[in-house]
């Protein structure tokens, strides 16, 4: 009990000693592969997610791709166009595959 | 050349995987998890510098050192955030958290009120990201590829969970909990990340929280307020938490019907080639260690006097024993723990070595709960497509000189 009064008193004193002012969160520029394709990776990737989420995810096969940018057309809702979808897992394959269709 | 060497020598700016030398391999197979990435030379905000998979959504993870200590301090405390719009000022006069659905009166409690008006808690608790280790899985499930530092132990503070609904009142019917906090994603029509748990998943120990170490939570691990369910994957641990709806029903949604899930059967596995339907949320942690001290690489004095340190954890039904070998698993011996925070806390393990042979050793440790489930050697676990609960033995390899 002492110690749930002391909690008390010590809430009222201290409301978030964090200061009120904005966050920055910084930027990192990761070194992600230039060809074919790219333009259609910028335009539609990183509206949501920083080139780290594509080169962190490993090498992976065609399918892998695949399915990850039906996902974001499925569940997530990014409006890529179809020519750019299959332009863009054509980009992952060659730059971030493992050489494997499935 | 082992995998995390090559790995280690070809990670550039960040911790990404640039290449593979992986050959085709026909069934899941399991092995140590990366280990030793690079970290960034970039600190995010009230962190220092740790090894950044992402800066948008955050992704950071804990350097392999952090666990050679129960408590995991706040600057060094990994971050996972899905959506990539955080808010990045808070009004804390105005903010809190809505409780509606479900209940009797639809209430909207203020910080000051959450910290006045009711009994204000404690609990020290694992938190760890379901795909922690997910490296050691080939193929490579889809995932970041976490080394094993997407884990953390801190002291939490708050209220409970239970005294918020109570104040709200729960109707007759409700069954199902949602919670969803402040981040948001770059288009509206993408769902939230909302989390859907059972009323009787959610005892007295769930609390929500203002406080991490006796700090305020930092802004990345979910300042103002975030969930803490001890005992349970991190996935469920809604940051920035800003609305509590009470169902009676399961609402169907990505982020639980997709993600984090298992298969549904006895060992939990599947082959890459045929996944296993039907899968079950991830929920409760299984027991598993990871050795603080010392690191892979280092070098060793032989005869000298070394403390191999590390922490333990489980689902809450608490740490019995853990055991360490020099031998590559040949004999084992028991290490001691130091278990002052609780079931759900790390258990703190040390084990005094003096390394007699020259040359490299591989130093093992693995821990076994008080229900005797103990850790499998990381060969023995099978594959799931998410790379999901690995709780290998842990390896580390040093050189005695």
């Amino acid at each position: 009990m002492k110690k749930i009064v002391l909690l008390a008193i010590l809430a009222m004193s201290s409301l978030f000693a964090q200061v009120e002012q904005k966050i920055e969160v910084p930027y990192i520029s990761y070194e992600i592969k230039m060809g074919k394709g790219f333009d259609a990776v910028q335009a539609n990737c990183l509206m949501c997610h920083s080139f780290g989420y594509i080169i962190n995810q490993g090498p992976q096969s065609r399918e892998f791709w695949n399915k990850k940018v039906q996902k974001m057309i499925t569940h997530f809702k990014a409006p890529i166009m179809k020519e750019d979808a299959n332009t863009v897992v054509d980009y992952l394959f060659q730059h971030y595959g493992n050489g494997k269709l499935k | 050349m082992q995998r995390r060497d090559f790995l280690k020598t070809s990670i550039a700016a960040s911790a990404a995987i640039v290449g593979s030398n992986l050959s085709a391999e026909p069934a899941g197979e399991t092995h140590q998890p990366i280990d030793g990435r690079k970290m960034s030379k970039m600190a995010f905000p009230e962190k220092r510098p740790m090894i950044t998979y992402s800066d948008r959504p955050p992704l950071l993870e804990s350097p392999r050192s952090t666990f050679a200590r129960g408590i995991t301090e706040n600057d060094e405390f990994f971050v996972r955030w899905h959506l990539p719009d955080i808010p990045t000022k808070t009004d804390l006069e105005s903010y809190n958290i809505k409780i509606s659905g479900l209940v009797e009166k639809e209430v909207n409690i203020t910080l000051k009120e959450l910290k006045n008006d009711f009994e204000q808690v404690e609990v020290t608790a694992v938190l760890q990201c379901g795909g922690n280790s997910r490296s050691a899985f080939t193929p490579i499930a889809g995932g970041i590829q976490w080394g094993s530092g997407a884990m953390g132990c801190a002291k939490w503070k708050g209220v409970r969970l239970s005294d918020l609904l109570e104040k709200a009142g729960l109707k007759k019917g409700a069954h199902w909990v949602g919670f969803n906090g402040k981040d948001n994603a770059a288009y509206y029509e993408t769902p939230n990340f909302v989390r859907e748990l059972e009323l009787d998943e959610l005892d007295d120990h769930v609390i929500v929280a203002y406080e991490m170490n006796g700090e305020d939570l930092p802004y990345l691990n979910g300042f103002p307020l975030r969930l803490v369910i001890p005992g349970y994957y991190s996935d469920s641990w809604v940051k920035m938490l800003s609305n509590i709806t009470v169902t009676d029903k399961y609402k169907s949604l990505f982020f639980m019907d997709i993600a984090y899930r298992v298969p549904d059967n006895a060992t939990e596995s599947e082959t890459p080639d045929k996944h296993f339907h039907p899968t079950k949320p991830i929920t409760s942690m299984n027991v598993k260690s990871v050795i603080g001290y010392p690191e892979n690489d280092m070098k060793v004095y032989h005869n000298s006097h070394m403390v191999i340190r590390g922490v333990a954890f489980d689902d809450g039904h608490g740490i019995r024993k853990v055991m360490v070998s020099t031998d590559d698993g040949k004999t084992w011996n028991e290490a001691l723990l130091k278990q002052e925070e609780g079931r759900y806390a790390f258990t703190e393990f040390r084990f005094t070595y003096k390394p007699t042979k020259y040359g490299k050793i591989n130093i093992m440790a693995k821990a076994i709960n008080r229900l005797g489930d103990e850790q499998p050697f990381a060969k023995d676990i099978l594959w799931n497509h998410g790379g999901y609960k690995y709780n290998g033995i842990d390896v580390v390899t040093v050189e005695v000189v």
